[in-house]
This record gives structure tokens, sequence and C-alpha cells, in this order.
């Protein structure tokens, strides 16, 4: 497979259909491993570096594995392919920009992803649409499972899976919860969500994580913790957690609609009648809209726009979607031009 | 509070530094702290936080401690906040188990144990974990749960003592 045929398709998670999808975008799973006698990527040669990936490489290809992977060295791929796998959140912004040998194994419907010598030797991931935490742990778990058979990972009975980076030691996993919150966020509650979540030591970051704004009103929340706890108590807690989000973004959707149902209404048809009909659109602004008009489609103020479209549009409409969808590199104006166009079509007989 | 330096303006900026054991303070208004070339983050990384929790060690020797398999000190973790390789966790252990301690309020692994490393060790990670559950569950007073944690633990001592 290559890199340009994830635009003839999109991945499992965008579909929307996922338990809790009204607020849960996507959950995502994320262990950290490193291989046993490898010095960390910190202090890593490039001849370090090149011995890793040629190492672990064919160790992803290979039939045995729960899932078929198809693998990209970055070196090998234009700087436009290196943004679109971070705009379909198979690598991150970190391993696009890093230098170096370096590469990602994706499975076929972008549900799992492995970066190779990103911060840590290897990156696994796996997300889902909607709120599956156990789903995606699981799917996770035998894929490391399975990969032990021919890796060794560096492992400490005190200190668990070593990492380069003391935040992610013990168990490795990170999780991640995707969610959209226009509602918390247009009642200025925001605030009150990020602070009790940082007390139960969760982190709060946008769409496309570390170091992102929250675009959109689409937040990600993950665990902080990594050691000291199991992976299913961690799973659990979150769980606790998730639903409180969920009651409360729900509660202030529902107060909006009954409180300021003219003002409301007006948000979302004025965000289609834009989206559907300008000749001219930024990222930003086209999230945004986009973002109101996720709002109305779940509180039924607009119909017919399937949320796997809606979905589809925060990706596809992206600056590297774009430069590849036109097989051009395109400035900043024409993207703006181009993207219009992208949206009209797409919503044009819905 | 009115800025030291201008006493006209609000002071806005808080500063504190410790240098030499001393406590420093100075209050300042946005203007006069850009003049005096103070820069404010609106960008923090993880390096900035973990700078912040790690405690300026007892002797300053450790910070000259270098590992003999990757070559990093002490103090070229605490700039990068990564380690340089698996050795780390044992080389500069002490200050790591206080560090970990601090982020995620433990120092002892509960997880997962890859099916390479021995049985013993696996056993031993379990008992860990099982005591821990066991204090939970006795906290949400399901005795049920708790003596059959119980049981599975005495099962593991016992294999672990044979």
């Amino acid at each position: 497979m290559k890199v340009e045929e994830l635009l003839s398709q999109s991945g499992e998670w965008l579909k929307g259909t996922g338990p809790e999808s009204d607020v849960v975008i996507s959950s995502r799973v994320r262990l950290a491993r490193n291989l046993h006698r490898f010095p960390f990527l910190t202090v890593a040669t490039p001849q370090v570096r090149a011995e890793v990936e040629k190492f672990v490489r064919p160790r992803l290809e290979e039939g045995k594995l729960p899932r078929k992977l198809v693998y990209w060295s970055l070196g090998e791929l234009s700087a436009v392919e290196r943004a679109l796998l971070v705009e379909r959140h198979l690598i991150s912004k970190e391993h696009e920009k890093a230098e170096g040998d370096r590469g990602v194994a994706v499975g076929a419907d972008e549900a799992i992803s492995i970066m190779v010598n990103e911060e840590d030797h290897l990156r696994l991931q796996v997300i889902r649409s909607g709120l599956q935490l156990d789903e995606a742990y699981d799917e996770i778990d035998r894929m490391d499972t399975a990969l032990e058979g021919s890796l060794n990972f560096a492992f400490s009975p005190q200190f668990g899976y070593l990492t380069a980076c003391p935040t992610n030691v013990g168990t490795g996993l990170r999780i991640s919860v995707m969610m959209h919150l226009p509602a918390a966020a247009l009642s200025k509650q925001m605030e009150k969500v990020l602070q009790s979540l940082q007390r139960l030591n969760y982190t709060v970051r946008g769409f496309y994580g570390e170091g992102t704004q929250p675009l959109g009103d689409f937040y990600q929340v993950s665990n902080q913790i990594t050691m000291g706890k199991s992976e299913h108590d961690i799973i659990s807690e979150l769980k606790k957690v998730i639903p409180e989000i969920l009651k409360f973004e729900r509660s202030w959707r529902h107060k909006l609609l009954e409180d300021e149902p003219r003002k409301l209404e007006d948000r979302v048809w004025r965000a289609y009648g834009i989206l559907k009909h300008a000749r001219r659109i930024t990222s930003e602004e086209a999230t945004d809209l986009l973002s109101a008009l996720r709002l109305g489609l779940t509180l039924n103020v607009i119909t017919g726009i399937p949320h796997k479209v809606l979905n589809e549009l925060f990706i596809f409409t992206q600056p590297a979607h774009l430069q590849k969808i036109e097989r051009k590199i395109l400035d900043p104006e024409e993207r703006d031009a181009v993207r219009a166009e992208f949206i009209r079509r797409r919503l044009e007989g819905l | 509070m009115n800025c030291e330096k201008c006493h006209k303006n609000h002071a806005t900026i808080h500063l504190t530094a410790i240098e030499n054991g001393m406590k420093k303070e100075a209050h300042l208004c946005d203007e006069c702290a850009r003049q005096t070339g103070v820069h404010l983050k609106f960008n923090f990384s993880i390096s900035d936080l973990l700078g912040g929790l790690m405690e300026p060690p007892k002797t300053p020797k450790v910070n000259q401690v270098r590992c003999p398999e990757c070559g990093i000190t002490y103090s070229e973790f605490k700039t990068k906040a990564r380690l340089g390789c698996a050795n780390d966790y044992e080389v500069f252990r002490s200050e790591l188990l206080r560090l970990l301690e601090k982020i995620h309020g433990s120092t002892q692994h509960a997880g997962k144990t890859p099916h390479t490393v021995d049985a013993q060790v696996r056993k031993e990670n379990e008992l860990i974990r099982l005591k821990r559950d066991l204090e939970s569950v006795v906290k949400s007073e399901d005795f049920e749960k708790a003596a059959e944690i119980r049981d599975r633990i005495k099962t593991i001592e016992l294999e672990l003592n044979r």
C-alpha cells in the first residue's frame, strides 16, 4: 500500500459509529517500548537508529502478527506525505519533523500503527471510534504480546517497561479519549472541566496531541500516571471519569437548546450556509464551522448529514490532504480555495 | 502592589529566585519586566515540568555521575528530560526514585510483565499487584473479593518459597 492510497479511504475510527459518538470521537491507546541492549534514541547515533530500524522492520512486516502491517520508512516519503500521516493521526508531529532513520507500520484500516524510532524505539497505538477503551487496549495488548515473541523489550521488575522519559515508565500506557465539547466551551465551562481533570492527574490537549491548541472544541483527555497501577486500573479509572464529562457536556447542550434555541439554530445553520457556499475558507474557520455543524447534528437542529462525512471533512480539509488530493504543492491562499470547493462538493446532494 | 521599578503601574509579574540558598523576590509591571529582559513563557514543555520537579541533588557530585553504557550524566538528563539507556535507571536510581514518586506517586511497576521475563519475576510482580488490589477491595469493603485475593497471594507466596 502507498501513502497516496489513504486518500481513497478513511480510518475506521472516523466512522462515528462507536459508543457515545455524540461526544466521543475516538479512543486511543499507546504503548511505549524500547529494545533491550540498544541505547535510547536520546543518544542514538545515526548508525544505531539504522540498526534499530533494520532489526525491527522485518519483524513488523512478518505475517505472524495479529494484524498485517505495511511499513513506510519516513525518509522515503515526501514532506507532504509525512504531513498527511500526521493529519491521519498515524504518526506524531515530532516523528514527522525528526531526522534520521525512522518509520511507521500501519494496519490497513488505520486502527493500528507502530512508530519506529520516535522518542522510544517503538510506539504502538490503536485508535477506535467512540468510547471503546477495553477493545482498544485488548487489541494493542495482543499486538504487544505478539511482538514480544521476536523482540526483547527493556524491562525491569521494579520500574516496568523502561522508557526514555520517566513520565512514561512502568506500563508505558497512555490512553487518550478525544471528545467534542462545544456546549461546555460555548457556555464557558471548560476551565472548570480542565481544572478538575488536572486535579485527578489527567492532561487535556488539542486535536493533534502534545503542544497543540484545542481546535474546534476538540479535547483529548489522557492519563498522566503510568506507574504503580495496572493497565486495567488505569482504564477503569478513566472509565469512571469520562461518563461524568459526557453527562456535563450533554446537559449543557440541552440547556443551550432550551434556553436559546434561536441562537443555537442560527449558529448551526449559519455554519452550514457558509460551508455550503464559501469560495475560500481557512483551516481554522472550517474547523470552527464544522464543529458547530456537528453540534447541530447531535441535537437534531439539522439533519441528513452522516457523521462519517462530517468527521472525514475535519481530516480531509487539512493542508497535506488537500495538496495530496490536488497532486501539487499549494500556497495557503490556493489551499483556502481548494478547501472551500472540497467542502461544497461533499455537502452537495446530501 | 505597585511595580518595584517604575512605582507607577500595578505589578503583574511576581518572580521568586533562589540564589545561593537565599530567596529573592521581584514584583514588576509588564512593561518593566519586558525591559528587564524577563521573558514570559506561554509554551511549556515536559522538560520544564520535570526540571521543576527535580530537586537539586544533595551533593552536586550527583550531577556529574556518568552512565558507563550511554555516557550521559545526571545533569544532562535534567536538561533533556530524557534518559540515554535502560541502564540509567540503575545508575541514577536514587534520584529517579524521588522523581518517580513525584510524577506517579509510586516507584513500583504494577502492570504487565513480558512473558520473556522469567517466571519468578513475573510472580513477584503479580504479588505486588495483588497486595495493592487487596488494599483497595478492603477499603471498598468487598470482603468476598478480598478473600479471593488473599488465597491467591498465599498460593503465590508458597510457590515463591518453594
